[in-house]
């Protein structure tokens, strides 16, 4: 056989594997949520210019825009707070802060996939103890302590885990809570959330893995965590 | 044009080819699509390191290769696999063999792609990386010893090798 021959039987009969339309997607969206996290617009100052704006047009307006400002503030907060206040951060700041975490980094700051290391490193950096876990339980699910590190979440410096599972990265934001509550899952952008919460933490995790998967995770951890 | 105009006009059109080398260096449908966005994230993250005149298509392709032989590695449970030569690579493939060709389907109509395509497995992944870039995607030498960080001398070795172990294997099977 000669190389020409080779060449042809090669070209004529390998099987090739084009990209679906789904990884196509994927892609693409990973593509915008990346350029979004970029050069995110400012969201207030656009509300309180237009109030300027309209103010300047005629005074009077001054007036009826913090008058319906004034109502739909106590609208909202009547209907949010409740739900808002245990929660801390929102969910859009969590993916925006995930976001942020895998593309110009830290991922953590102390690494390690040991928690003798992770768990001392918070102290002193916080003013309550997370829970740090890397339980062989999680491991042998595939799911790897990578490290920990601490960011900021409206304000307040927050514990962070990083953990892998495949190539994906999974956060898991946790801050004191009180009530206890069972995982529920969201959906922001793409990405999946699961929040739960213990006697003693309110926990997110999120991660661009699939929803099924992300819930397995909390239920492991959750199950770890019990026994911890 | 914004950045991310034109990584899309640049970047997404190089999927198929990129999906391809990943599938056939990763032998599985998931492995490969996770390895494909991972490179195309470090791809978006790092496009101002690409020239303008710079040809993208071994740029990426690099990036491409370097996550599927990660994955690899990171299959075997070794971090420092990719840090093996052909030799390595050998020993490991001998230990873990790939599946043979399947009896049924060279019977059916499909024989000489269920042969061509078992005997592209059998090679070890440095020369199916050659393999797959030299025959099916049509790259030039200089491309190829871009991609895989290896000299020109070294892709035209590999290759030849390569191209001795396909045609031993095909001609023992009856082809062409």
């Amino acid at each position: 056989m000669e190389d020409d021959d080779l060449t042809r039987l090669l070209q004529q009969h390998a099987s090739r594997h084009p990209a679906s339309e789904g990884l196509r997607a994927k892609v693409r969206t990973q593509m915008t949520l990346q350029a979004a996290a970029q050069d995110r617009p400012p969201v207030r100052p656009r509300w309180r210019e237009r109030f300027a704006a309209l103010a300047r047009i005629h005074p009077a307006f001054a007036g009826a825009g913090g008058l319906a400002a004034g109502i739909a503030l106590t609208l909202a907060v009547m209907l949010i707070a409740p739900r808002l206040t245990p929660d801390g951060p929102v969910p859009d700041d969590l993916v925006a802060a995930h976001v942020r975490a895998l593309q110009v980094g830290p991922l953590y700051e102390v690494a390690s996939s040991d928690r003798h290391t992770v768990k001392p490193w918070f102290q002193g950096r916080l003013d309550y103890a997370p829970t740090v876990l890397d339980a062989p339980a999680l491991r042998d699910q595939g799911f790897t302590l990578l490290g920990g590190r601490v960011q900021a979440l409206q304000g307040r410096p927050t514990a962070v885990l990083a953990y892998q599972v495949r190539l994906h990265k999974i956060d898991l934001y946790q801050w004191p809570a009180e009530r206890r509550s069972a995982p529920e899952r969201l959906q922001r952008r793409g990405f999946n959330l699961v929040r739960w919460s213990d006697d003693a933490m309110q926990l997110w995790a999120v991660s661009d893995v699939d929803g099924a998967e992300l819930e397995r995770f909390a239920a492991a951890w959750r199950t770890a965590a019990a026994a911890h | 044009m914004t950045d991310a105009r034109r990584f899309e006009a640049t970047v997404l059109p190089l999927l198929d080819t990129a999906h391809n080398l990943a599938r056939w260096l990763l032998r599985d449908a998931a492995a490969a699509e996770d390895a494909v966005q991972e490179a195309a994230l470090r791809a978006f993250r790092y496009f101002g390191s690409l020239h303008a005149n710079e040809d993208a298509r071994p740029w990426f392709l690099g990036i491409v290769r370097n996550a599927c032989f990660t994955a690899l590695a990171r299959e075997r449970g070794r971090a420092d696999v990719t840090l093996l030569d052909e030799d390595g690579w050998e020993q490991l493939e001998a230990r873990s063999p790939g599946p043979g060709p399947d009896p049924l389907a060279a019977l059916g109509a499909r024989r000489e792609q269920g042969l061509v395509d078992a005997a592209l497995r059998q090679l070890t992944p440095p020369m199916r990386e050659v393999i797959v870039l030299r025959e099916l995607e049509g790259l030039d030498y200089r491309d190829i010893a871009h991609i895989a960080g290896i000299p020109i001398g070294t892709v035209m070795s590999r290759l030849s090798r390569a191209r001795a172990q396909l045609k031993r294997q095909l001609s023992l099977a009856g082809l062409p």
